[in-house]
């Protein structure tokens, strides 16, 4: 891999890590696309995603560092006491909840369905199906909107009638730790499931954004951490992988900024259409070898 | 019967930890990626952090005197 290579991928990861769109799908088609020669079978590779993922994570510690401190500070005050009583201790119990089904199907069985998955063609077939869950998502929302006689109101209006994130009961807390699952599919978006999740459950669009970007912290950085030791373990150039990932990291900081700002308001639907169109090109461009 | 819920959480906080321990010394190898490595680290630590999250609950269920 060339620099220039490793820069634009850490570039991609970053910034299609948090938006609904899979970073995964992303990485997959590109480089096949752009008939990149490199292999991402190669060992050096997985140190390479290791560090991207890694600069994510910092990016998004970063973002909500005076979060985390209460989170963690939350934590423990309400595990030595065994009840809660603020919501900086219910949001990292929830946290808590939310991330023990993604950490358990992650490690049984990640590798298994990223090594039965790993092709650019179905990536882009997932990727029309995360566009059609997105738009799914929002359909259901609108309809929970109508029934809350909210068509009249306008968007802001709306936003506010539904609930922040330490609200959310703690099953579906764990029903949305468990779907980011999904998205070891390539194509299929892990922030996607869990802001769809979160409308679902009745949170705001921005509310389901920031429980989703708080929600992938830990599991981004323990995946991230555990896998560490490879970085030693084989010849990879350090320089290069290292400024691919500040590049990650500093990408998906704007992109969390951007989208925080953007789910004020917006929906998932641009999203939606884009992966559907994203999925379909890329098929025909794969299919056609153009 | 919160009490009791608080003891099968412990006893599952017990058995997580021990699971976890046999993961780390390569006893068990049920649903590894290398069959044939001497730890599974990743394993280990998944199993550590359900014991841990066990006690939590368990500490959750307890009956309250205040």
């Amino acid at each position: 891999m060339t620099l220039a290579q490793a820069l634009f991928m850490g570039l991609l990861q970053g910034a299609t890590e948090l938006f609904p769109v899979s970073s995964l799908g992303h990485s997959v088609i590109i480089p096949s696309l752009l008939h990149w020669q490199f292999k991402q079978s190669n060992p050096t590779f997985v140190p390479f995603l290791v560090l991207l993922h890694l600069g994510t994570a910092g990016a998004l510690l970063v973002l909500y560092r005076q979060e985390w401190i209460a989170i963690i500070r939350g934590f423990f005050t309400a595990a030595v006491r065994g009840r809660i009583t603020t919501e900086p201790e219910r949001l990292s119990m929830l946290l808590l909840t939310g991330t023990i089904p993604a950490g358990i199907l992650g490690v049984f069985l990640e590798n298994r369905i990223k090594s039965l998955f790993a092709s650019p063609y179905v990536a882009a077939g997932f990727l029309v199906v995360n566009g059609f869950l997105l738009l799914g998502f929002e359909l259901l929302r609108r309809r929970a909107e109508r029934g809350a006689a909210l068509d009249s109101k306008s968007r802001a209006e709306q936003e506010e009638s539904f609930a922040t994130a330490e609200r959310i009961s703690f099953r579906a807390a764990a029903v949305i730790g468990a779907c980011q699952a999904l998205a070891f599919l390539p194509g299929i978006s892990r922030s996607g499931v869990t802001i769809g999740g979160g409308l679902l459950a009745g949170l705001r669009h921005q509310e389901a954004a920031r429980f989703s970007f708080l929600l992938a912290t830990p599991v981004i950085l323990a995946a991230g951490l555990v896998e560490v030791p490879q970085l030693f373990a084989t010849r990879v150039p350090v320089g290069e992988y290292v400024a691919a990932a500040i590049l990650s990291g500093v990408a998906a900081y704007a992109s969390a900024r951007f989208l925080l700002r953007y789910f004020r308001s917006g929906r998932l639907d641009p999203y939606g259409w884009y992966c559907i169109a994203a999925g379909v090109v890329s098929l025909v461009l794969l299919t056609f070898r153009l | 019967m919160r009490g009791r819920l608080a003891v099968g959480l412990v006893i599952l906080a017990v058995a997580f930890a021990v699971i976890g321990g046999l993961y780390y010394e390569g006893v068990l190898q049920i649903a590894v990626s290398d069959s044939h490595a001497a730890h599974h680290t990743t394993h280990a630590i998944l199993f550590a952090v359900l014991a841990v999250a066990s006690l939590i609950a368990a500490n959750f269920a307890r009956e309250k005197t205040v």
